[in-house]
């Protein structure tokens, strides 16, 4: 091997890198990110901007969780206790001490991350190293409990009935206004832009990590653990050091969404059913895509906000007709029918097969193999 | 540590755990408690047995279960409303007839949720065997489908369960409160651990679904229709949980479409902690799980739901396989 020629592995890295800007990919990259940076300009309503940036919110935690589960192959049950760790640090930060500041809103980050780190550090050392379904219930019980604090601390979280934080500076509602480049902006639009510019930062800190040889080491521990561990690689460490990052970032969301709705409680940070809206998020996108979760977000969360429209529209379009309306109110009969049939027909999501689509004749595995 | 010092550590524990309670609660108090602990225990224990058959011994994470639990309560339901309506069955004093409604609503949930289960098996869990992951999302999409099945068929709402005259009220037995019917259920609960102890370990069917669960395609080489097998072994869970469903209807004497959804967290608490497969470790499980949760709703009644998953983390830690689990 001469010393100063590059590998063929470098120089097939460096040709991939040249070429980035000419791959279609990224200008849908580039195309997601103007739509999402466009929609306060063009929204005619609230209810739209609100829409996007919560897709953003949900998209980042969705790569966050596919980090782990569809990058690492660990399953847990308990990303969504990180989302609430980070929405309470932050609306506990600003709200219980005293003070509204851009240094509170920093504290309560960085004491949410903090916290995030160490209780996920501590459930991995302790379970990492049982079966992988006793980790997904060990982590199901840990979320739990934090949803049982989160509720019965009433002094400190305001209980069910949550906390709504006031945001310091441009953030707040009281905030005049500005211009910028001669369009005039508001707390909200601000607010906007700077939850988007820190979910595209995530993404491409999240996308620099699956990338890095660390990423790498995860996806060979995720294909086949005992081999990797056979090559040399403490599997544990790397287990964790994925789990433990994809907690951070999940925690950071947190904060975000805390940040954008002004408002936390158990219900809506906390507990199983958001931890299932992520899981159905990251599978209807595609495991170990990464930006598969802004699919799934988008067609999740739209369907939600658009479905007692469209019940109301039938209402309206057949008056009277009780079959229709009965129909209409099982809704969920045809959405658990639609589930089962895109599991068994699409299991990679929608990224994944129209990835396979491109790449044929596919080399990889089937479907990516999850820890047993 | 050693195996046999950690399993005496860990004994000595659960003793403990469970005596701990005497120090703040009157002896007399804590009888009942531990009366009313027992007979939850084993009707917790009466929806996971199923859920052991195919969680524990299958290894199908089958989130259905508790879909099954619901409609097992609703068709009891629905056969004791009508035959009371008929012919006064539930309300009438007679030990008989009271026992035969039970007995014919038991016999008709088996029948409808092992056909249920047989559905399942065939249709959705078949393709998904030794995957996790898919394992989850299918069962969960039919979770949803046949709560919502449920609901058309039966209606939204809450509905009373009748009760047996002679399965209601209590006996008093020197100062301590035996309710009736958890009596009943112990007892069921008794006779299902001891049929399933019986066909897993002493027929010819049992060793062939335990050989099978070790090594499939040894036991296909052998000549036996392994999947037939294991379609039986998920119709068997499926009525199971029917039963369980029943009888926890008539002990909470009210029927609720998403009522399997709050006791599938308890399922798999208790097989977990009982340990993968083994029937014994589930009957410990549950009635461990219902122990402590009568004594802390007892003492402290913010914590009860707590007290469970704390006795899951517990015990994992001192035996990750669960305290009857092979050690894999």
């Amino acid at each position: 091997m001469t010393p100063s020629g590059p590998t063929p592995v470098q120089a097939a890295r460096e040709a991939a890198r040249r070429g980035r800007l000419r791959q279609p990919t990224a200008w849908l990259r580039l195309g997601i990110l103007a739509a999402f940076a466009l929609v306060p300009l063009v929204a005619p309503s609230f209810k739209v901007t609100d829409l996007a940036l919560k897709i953003a919110l949900f998209a980042t935690l969705a790569a966050s969780y596919d980090v782990v589960i569809g990058y690492t192959g660990i399953v847990s049950f308990g990303h969504a206790m990180y989302f609430g760790i980070g929405a309470y640090a932050v609306a506990l930060a600003l709200g219980k001490l005293g003070g509204v500041t851009y240094g509170h809103l920093g504290l309560g980050f960085l004491a949410g991350i903090l916290v995030s780190a160490a209780v996920a550090a501590l459930i991995g050392a302790f379970s990492l190293r049982v079966k992988a379904i006793f980790f997904a219930m060990i982590t199901l019980a840990f979320a739990e409990f934090a949803l049982i604090l989160a509720v019965q601390w009433t002094p400190l979280t305001g209980g069910e009935d949550g906390l709504s934080p006031r945001l310091p500076g441009v953030f707040a509602v009281s905030w005049a206004g500005g211009q910028f480049l001669g369009v005039p902006l508001g707390a909200r639009s601000v607010t906007y832009y700077a939850v988007l510019a820190a979910c595209l930062a995530l993404f491409l800190v999240m996308s620099r990590f699956v990338h890095s040889p660390l990423g790498r080491t995860l996806q060979a521990i995720r294909d086949n653990e005992l081999r990797a561990e056979a090559l040399g690689y403490r599997t544990f460490v790397f287990q964790l050091a994925a789990s433990s990052f994809g907690s951070v970032v999940a925690t950071v969301v947190g904060g975000l969404y805390a940040v954008w709705v002004r408002y936390v409680n158990p219900e809506s940070t906390l507990g199983v059913p958001i931890m299932l809206d992520v899981l159905l998020m990251v599978i209807i996108g595609g495991l170990g895509t990464l930006y598969g979760g802004i699919v799934g977000a988008a067609v999740l969360l739209t369907a939600r906000t658009l479905l007692p429209d469209l019940r109301a529209l039938g209402a309206a379009l057949a008056p009277g007709s009780e079959i229709l309306q009965r129909l209409a109110d099982r809704w969920l009969l045809y959405f658990g029918v639609l589930f089962i049939l895109v599991v068994f027909f699409f299991p990679k999501g929608v990224l994944g097969t129209l990835r396979e689509a491109r790449s044929r004749p596919a080399s990889e595995p089937a479907r990516p193999p999850i820890r047993t | 540590m050693t195996q046999v010092t950690k399993t005496r550590l860990l004994v000595l524990i659960t003793v403990a755990l469970l005596l701990a309670p005497l120090l703040s609660i009157e002896p007399r108090t804590y009888l009942t408690l531990s009366v009313a602990g027992l007979a939850m225990g084993m009707l917790i224990f009466l929806v996971a047995s199923g859920l052991t058959l195919i969680f524990g011994l299958m290894d199908v994470l089958n989130f259905a279960h508790g879909a099954l639990f619901s409609w097992g309560a609703f068709v009891g339901f629905s056969i004791a409303v009508s035959l009371d309506r008929r012919f006064h069955w539930a309300t009438s004093g007679s030990v008989g007839a009271n026992l035969l409604i039970l007995l014919l609503a038991l016999t008709a949930t088996v029948l409808v949720t092992a056909a249920l289960g047989l559905l399942l098996e065939r249709v959705i869990v078949r393709p998904v065997y030794g995957q996790h992951l898919f394992q989850i999302l299918i069962t969960l999409g039919a979770t949803i489908v046949l709560e919502e099945l449920i609901r058309i068929v039966w209606g939204p709402n809450d509905q009373v369960m009748p009760v047996p005259l002679t399965l209601q009220g209590s006996w008093d037995v020197a100062d301590v409160v035996v309710l009736r019917f958890p009596v009943v259920a112990i007892g069921l609960g008794l006779l299902v651990y001891a049929g399933m102890r019986l066909v897993l370990n002493r027929t010819r069917v049992g060793l062939i679904v335990r050989a099978g669960v070790e090594n499939g395609e040894m036991v296909q080489v052998m000549g036996h229709n392994l999947s037939r097998y294991f379609t039986g072994v998920f119709a068997a869970g499926s009525g199971l949980a029917g039963v369980g469903g029943l009888m926890w209807a008539m002990f909470s004497q009210s029927v609720r479409p998403a009522m399997g959804g709050e006791q599938l967290v308890f399922a798999f608490i208790v097989v977990i902690i009982g340990g993968l497969g083994s029937v014994t470790g589930s009957l410990v499980g549950a009635l461990l799980v219902g122990l402590s949760y009568n004594y802390v709703a007892f003492l402290l009644p913010k914590a009860a739901i707590g007290v469970n998953m704390a006795l899951m983390v517990l015990i994992l830690l001192l035996r990750p396989t669960g305290l009857f689990g092979a050690g894999k």
